[in-house]
């Protein structure tokens, strides 16, 4: 299993149910395929709170949605948010089938974000000792005659004899029989001081390390070395950057105007009302107070429709939030252009269509509107335009 | 095609010529939390300082621009006086939406050229992660019909209309191509924000299987958003000849609105696009009879591949499949004929405040040749830029290496 930020794909998945929020999932029931390349498949079972995670060995069935990852890195640096999630799917390096909003709408709220567990060290004080003569300092040590003994206790302990003489230093196993000083503890007690994680001080006040002989020297001993680093140790990470987080949220109220003004009445009464360009003959829909083209007022207002021909359509698949809530929308939805009966040949009026009606929806088609129950001269008299079959 | 106008154009009249003195950028990527507002301003101006061998006591005028509506940040130009070196002299600010870019390079040049100051510094920046993109698009829409349907920028009628007229396999297969030719451009630009090291031979599997987000839109096509800043100094002639060995002059500019209404693009009739009525305009007042044969690079602000392929038909004012011909005959390398965005364009990088000065920045480079990885071998001695956004409107501009029009 291949390590990545310090973490592997299974400990993602070995994590979730842990990291599930039922509460946040009453309503879900999903199945969610994860594939890694090189790693393996999981399928995610979300129902009604409920979690389940499987390893699967086979194909990947029954899963409405599936994640797959072309690498472990970009599956665990995508979770990290070490990579963009952006960018590993623009590249195709991640691939969502199904639905792809799921990874920035469902999953955030459904999951605790993963984070690198702290790992504990491996480090043992076989380790340590094995490491003395390295990082020896004989410029610090000219002169010292001494041995060490080292007693400690435990199933990774041992006994070990630290000789310094002549700058030079070594280490027997065993302890000397004639030693300067001789200290006993528990073996991860010498661990921790040698890691920093104790302090050496409080060990010996609180008795858990007991020394033999020249207590000076047992202090002095480490001058004459280069501190202990744990290669499995993680770089520390960078500090902090602070960021402050702020939610804008204003109140608007915006006048119409004569054109508008005329429009929003017209919605009232369930009409399109356009006005028209006394020059060029434009029916504006929505109007405006003058033609940009003629640069002349537009005084006469007409009825288009209700009825009318789609000329484009744009089907939305990428969850964008609805303008008027800011709630994200479901997709796949579709804005179209339609040219309403009775407009110029310019002037489409774009509107949402029917949800219900996209499969069966085309260029060229006819659609009528479809009305709230109460119309009260404002955006959501009108719901949408469906298929006029 | 409806045009908008028939009336011969004006010749632009300018007091006096202008160039371009001075350029700084930063890196663009998708974070810049080490470093706030003022602070990464702060960093494009000295950029631009240096390159102009010039201190804030040359500086008359500063003018200030982003899209003030992404990051919620009113009167940022305030917040930013220690960075952008405004204190205690004259300044504006400007916000167009993704053109704000290029019109700030119009600002100065009309500032500089009118005879009101003679050395203007003018900085584009966003930081794009602080704010909410999607949220301030849908606000800049007219809040009494459209705000409730239209959110963000993305639409794929373009790739639709393109699929319609040319056939999907060939559409496609050119959008794409589009797209790797960007990316092989930003590979060869270090400061570009996104540069993935596509190869050809992905478009095939790309085209299939990178996400949807409208009609034929996928992510792929796209462009980032992006954190970065840039900066621009620009002065008199006669200023400029004292102090620069490589002035680039700004020859001319237009900027072209639209009607507010998204409406009537997408009808059965439609009216003739802002690129093509803004060059058409802006060549004939120049005297370009031959767009491709005249300039020697384009930087121009394209939002997704399908837009940008679709555009330099419109800008280039090319006929039938000649701008495809041209993409699928590599003339848009950076060895053809009419190299496009050397740097990786706006898909590669799109910190949109910076965007739009990006190109005529990047344009600027090309001519100077200081571009670095992404500098075109043959001389360029004329350069176009362009800047785009709101419901279609279109900055463009002609940077000339000599003063011989």
């Amino acid at each position: 299993m291949a390590e990545f930020y310090g973490t592997t794909v299974a400990d993602i998945f070995n994590t979730m149910p842990k990291r599930f929020k039922p509460e946040e999932a009453k309503e879900e029931d999903i199945a969610i395929g994860y594939e890694c390349k090189g790693e393996g498949k999981w399928k995610v079972t979300i129902k009604h709170g409920t979690i389940k995670v499987e390893e699967v060995k086979g194909d990947l069935k029954g899963c409405a949605t599936t994640i797959r990852a072309a690498d472990a890195e970009t599956f665990i640096g995508t979770t990290l948010g070490k990579i963009q999630a952006m960018d590993a799917l623009t590249t195709g390096k991640l691939r969502v089938v199904g639905d792809v909003k799921l990874l920035m709408t469902l999953l955030p709220k459904i999951f605790v974000q993963y984070t690198v567990p702290e790992k504990k060290s491996s480090v043992v004080a076989k380790d340590i000792i094995s490491t003395i003569t390295e990082r020896f300092r004989p410029d610090k040590a000219a002169g010292v005659d001494m041995k060490v003994g080292y007693d400690l206790a435990g199933p990774d302990g041992g006994k070990w004899t630290i000789v310094i003489k002549d700058g030079k230093c070594a280490v027997k196993e065993g302890l000397a029989k004639d030693l300067t000083v001789k200290m006993t503890m528990p073996a991860e007690i010498y661990v921790g001081m040698m890691l920093g994680t104790i302090s050496g001080e409080s060990a010996f006040t609180s008795g858990q390390v007991k020394l033999d002989g020249d207590m000076m020297a047992a202090g002095a001993t480490s001058r004459f070395f280069n501190k202990f680093v744990d290669p499995n140790a993680q770089a520390s990470e960078a500090e902090e950057l602070i960021t402050i987080k702020v939610t804008n949220s204003i109140n608007c109220r915006f006048a119409t105007g004569t054109a508008y003004g005329m429009w929003f009445k017209g919605l009232k009464e369930k009409k399109f009302l356009a006005n028209v360009c006394p020059k060029c003959g434009r029916t504006q829909i929505t109007p405006r107070e003058i033609c940009a083209f003629c640069r002349v007022r537009c005084n006469e207002f007409v009825e288009l429709g209700p009825k009318g021909t789609i000329t484009a359509a744009d089907v939305v698949y990428f969850a964008s939030p609805d303008p008027l809530t800011g709630a994200v929308r479901k997709t796949p939805y579709a804005m179209c252009w339609i040219l309403l009966d009775n407009a110029s040949a310019q002037e489409a009026f774009c509107f949402d269509i029917k949800r219900e009606d996209l499969p069966k929806m085309k260029i060229g088609a006819r659609v009528r509107p479809v009305w709230a129950k109460e119309t009260k001269g404002t955006f959501t008299d009108l719901l949408y335009f469906e298929l006029d079959k | 095609m409806k045009k908008q106008s028939e009336k011969p154009a004006k010749a632009h009249k300018k007091n006096r010529n202008v160039a371009i003195v001075g350029i700084g950028m930063t890196s663009l990527s998708s974070h810049k939390e080490d470093q706030n507002q003022p602070e990464m301003i702060h960093e494009a101006v000295r950029a631009a300082l240096a390159d102009a061998k010039m201190t804030l006591d040359d500086i008359d005028c500063i003018v200030h621009g982003n899209m003030e509506l992404f990051e919620m940040q009113f009167h940022p130009d305030m917040w930013h006086v220690l960075g952008s070196g405004a204190y205690g002299k004259d300044e504006y600010r400007i916000t167009t939406g993704g053109t704000v870019g290029a019109t700030m390079v119009c600002a100065a040049d009309n500032l500089v050229a009118s005879g009101l100051y003679d050395t203007v510094l003018a900085i584009g920046f966003e930081k794009l992660q602080e704010g909410n993109t999607t949220g301030g698009i849908t606000n800049m829409a007219d809040p009494l019909w459209f705000r409730n349907i239209q959110t963000g920028a993305l639409t794929g009628t373009t790739a639709a209309m393109m699929i319609d007229e040319f056939g999907a396999e060939r559409a496609k297969k050119a959008a794409m191509k589009y797209r790797i030719l960007m990316d092989k451009h930003a590979m060869l630009n270090e400061r570009a924000h996104r540069r993935f090291g596509l190869e050809y031979d992905q478009a095939e599997d790309l085209m299939k299987t990178s996400p949807q987000l409208v009609g034929e839109l996928r992510l792929i096509h796209m462009c980032s958003q992006s954190d970065g800043a840039c900066a621009m100094i620009f002065t008199h002639e006669k200023r400029a000849k004292k102090v620069c060995k490589k002035p680039v002059w700004v020859r001319d500019h237009i900027t072209v609105h639209r009607e507010e209404n998204m409406s009537n693009l997408y009808a059965f009739e439609k009216p003739e696009m802002t690129h093509h009525y803004a060059a058409r305009k802006l060549f004939d007042r120049n005297g370009i009879k031959d767009p491709v044969k005249y300039f020697d690079v384009f930087e121009m602000y394209d939002p997704s591949a399908w837009w940008g392929l679709d555009w330099t038909r419109e800008f280039l004012q090319l006929k039938g499949d000649e701008h495809l011909r041209m993409l699928e005959d590599g003339e848009f390398d950076l060895d053809g004929k009419l190299p496009l965005n050397p740097s990786g364009g706006v898909i590669a990088s799109n910190p949109i405040g910076a965007t739009a000065m990006l190109r005529p920045a990047e344009a600027a480079l090309q001519i100077r040749g200081d571009a670095g990885g992404h500098q075109i071998k043959k001389e360029v001695r004329h350069a176009l830029a362009s800047g785009f956004g709101g419901t279609m409107w279109t900055v463009l501009m002609m940077l000339e290496k000599d003063l011989d029009w």
